[in-house]
């Protein structure tokens, strides 16, 4: 037998228990009971008990494969653009600090949309491609919906998740450390490679996750730098509910889709404890 | 490192929270969630306040549909306020009406979504007695069509075509679909379709000489051949045209009236042109909800707004046709002799409504997925 709760605890636990039930279990119940009903013949959900949605979505690999490519990619390159940065205003910008971090947040305030349908302007015909145009350096530049403009989306709307968790563990980081391994005679290659990159392998980690999971559910940069021509999950959502108006096949692939995303999730946290933990002497996170 | 230089992480903490604050703030306001409320004016003083129709009624509408001078005018003569809710689709009306007290009174569906809302109960027949409009002299094109025979629960607002529109660097002046697909497939990403499987699976449809309203596997998979085969040429899939053909980006595009008349007037180098191999014509359509909170009142602003004089002025403001010649007499010559907005007989003869059973198909639209995820 289990000990009786003492009713205090059971009163102090109540309101996360509640916010648990209402926001976390009832909506993943709805999404479940509907992904596994039919669409109704006007469109929408009718009731029914089917797995068929789960095996359609065999046939709906494409915005899945599309979207892993490009957040992977997109992390990636947001990763070489924010770890230089970071390093260099943790480390090297002194009394600048500040500014420059405030530089790095301040576009942050803007509405994302605002700020992605602007590029949409820079990278058209009139923008950036007519200056190099007219500069003689290229003659027919396309940038606007093409890959490269989605990547270039995704590290300008995501370079801030990256660079503040990187920013912190530098930041945090003993400069004797550093002063120690050069006495010890180490170069600055291997003074970067064997102490300060290890140590701030946490920051990566969670930059990486921090911009990997919200990439991955990205619906307005594919619509609006690559003109609806790349399909991401969260198109292929919007799609469902919207224009099929397929409720089911919807649910069925927003569950996927979670699921993906926690094992992305676990697989990333054990990788981010077991570096904490080797950053940390050893000791258990 | 003097500790001078180090931000305390109260500073970060506070520079991070005013700017999610901000950003939160400006989202809300910005990210264009659907039902973005227009209330002409607040307080429901003025005219004669009515007792029956109470102090207000929620338009569900599309963006620049209605002239505000003359929702304005409607509340003086009523004392009714009249709060517009914008909407990007059909589909995002019916969402809201499907789930239920919705709080809409009047709801402008495109054809096509008619059938289902009238079997679905979503909306109710009209009460002619009430509204005072007498449809016998409109014209045929629009009014008692398949999807509301004798129109019982709805009445067109305005009608217009899907088109195409090209600029003069295009050097070329299509005239049919199959023309302008051949175009689009022959340039380096030049040529925009919309992002709706009605218009651009039918538009391609008909290039293919299939149906506008082609549901059968056979047809659909011709037609998911023909555009994948496309796409990598293609600019965009997307119903945002006009910024793409206005920056030069984009030379022919797949757009609706209200795009071409816009792009047009702004810039004489376009034109929009209605194939003469077919294609689409559609019509948006006033219709009360079912569960109207405020029918009386929405009696009544029909009733007002079907006025010849009103319903011109709203034409004029909107840049739509009418299906009332009463209405047309009044209408800006400029408005009525615009080919764009009032094509004639002959030019619109080929073309046909979207039915229900194409805008409901589960097989178009899963083509259509397949188009744009290929």
């Amino acid at each position: 037998m289990p000990k009786l709760i003492p009713r205090a605890s059971t009163l102090s636990t109540a309101p996360a228990v509640a916010w648990f039930v209402v926001f976390m279990v009832a909506p993943l119940t709805v999404l479940f009971v509907v992904s596994v009903g039919v669409r109704g013949p006007d469109g929408g959900y009718a009731g029914g008990f089917t797995f068929d949605n789960y095996l359609e979505l065999g046939n709906r690999l494409a915005p899945i494969w599309n979207t892993l490519k490009f957040s992977l990619l997109g992390t990636a390159v947001t990763l070489l653009v924010a770890y230089p940065l970071a390093y260099y205003i943790a480390v090297k910008a002194g009394r600048r600090k500040l500014v420059l971090l405030a530089l790095v947040i301040v576009p942050f305030w803007t509405s994302m949309l605002i700020r992605t349908y602007a590029w949409t302007f820079l990278l058209g015909s009139n923008g950036l491609p007519a200056v190099l145009r007219e500069w003689g350096v290229v003659d027919d530049l396309r940038l606007l919906n093409t890959p490269f403009a989605i990547v270039l989306g995704i590290v300008y709307n995501y370079l801030p998740l990256m660079l503040l968790p990187i920013y912190v563990a530098l930041e945090r980081l003993d400069p004797s450390l550093r002063a120690a391994s050069k006495d010890l005679g180490a170069g600055r290659l291997a003074t970067f490679r064997q102490v300060t990159l290890p140590l701030s392998a946490p920051g990566v980690v969670g930059g990486c996750l921090l911009v990997l999971i919200p990439v991955m559910g990205e619906y307005l940069i594919p619509v609006l730098l690559g003109g609806g021509r790349s399909y991401f999950l969260g198109n292929a959502l919007a799609d469902l509910f919207l224009q099929s108006r397929n409720w089911p096949l919807g649910a069925a692939l927003a569950g996927a889709f979670i699921l993906l995303m926690t094992a992305i999730l676990l697989v990333g946290t054990a990788v981010a404890r077991r570096l904490s933990g080797a950053a940390t002497t050893g000791s258990p996170a | 490192m003097p500790p001078m230089n180090n931000i305390s992480r109260r500073d970060l903490l506070r520079l991070l929270g005013y700017g999610s604050l901000a950003s939160a703030g400006v989202a809300g306001f910005a990210a264009c969630s659907p039902p973005e409320s227009e209330g002409t004016d607040s307080g429901s003083g003025g005219g004669g306040g009515d007792g029956e129709l109470g102090s207000e009624l929620t338009l569900a509408t599309w963006p620049n549909y209605d002239d505000p001078e003359l929702l304005e005018k409607f509340r003086e003569e009523t004392g009714v306020r009249v709060n517009v809710q914008v909407y990007g689709s059909t589909e995002e009306m019916e969402t809201l009406l499907r789930a239920g007290n919705s709080g809409i009174d009047i709801a402008v569906p495109s054809q096509y979504a008619i059938p289902g809302w009238i079997s679905s109960k979503l909306i109710q027949p009209l009460d002619y007695d009430k509204i005072d409009v007498d449809l016998s002299g409109w014209n045929k094109a629009v009014v008692d069509q398949e999807f509301d025979p004798g129109n019982e629960y709805t009445i067109p607002k305005h009608w217009g075509t899907t088109g195409m529109i090209y600029s003069e660097e295009l050097g070329e002046e299509p005239t049919t679909w199959r023309e302008f697909f051949e175009l689009a497939g022959s340039l380096d990403r030049r040529a925009t379709i919309v992002d709706h499987q009605i218009s651009s699976i039918g538009s391609a449809a008909v290039a293919l000489g299939l149906d506008f309203n082609v549901q059968d596997p056979q047809g659909l998979s011709e037609v998911a051949d023909y555009l994948i085969g496309m796409k990598s040429k293609l600019f965009a899939i997307s119903s945002d045209v006009q910024p793409g053909l206005r920056n030069g980006d984009s030379w022919l595009s797949i757009a609706w009236t209200g795009d071409g008349v816009q792009v047009v007037r702004d810039n004489p180098t376009f034109k929009y042109v209605i194939a003469s191999d077919g294609g689409e014509i559609w019509s948006d359509n006033w219709s009360v909800a079912a569960d109207a909170p405020h029918p009386e009142a929405a009696w009544a602003f029909l009733k007002f707004i079907h006025e010849p004089e009103n319903a011109a002025a709203n034409i004029n403001f909107t840049l739509y046709a009418h299906g009332d010649p009463e209405v047309n007499e009044l209408v800006d010559k400029e408005v009525v002799d615009n080919p764009v907005v009032y094509p004639d007989d002959d030019t619109i003869a080929p073309l046909s409504f979207a039915t229900a059973e194409t805008y409901n198909s589960p097989d178009r639209a899963k083509t259509w997925s397949r188009i744009k995820s290929s």
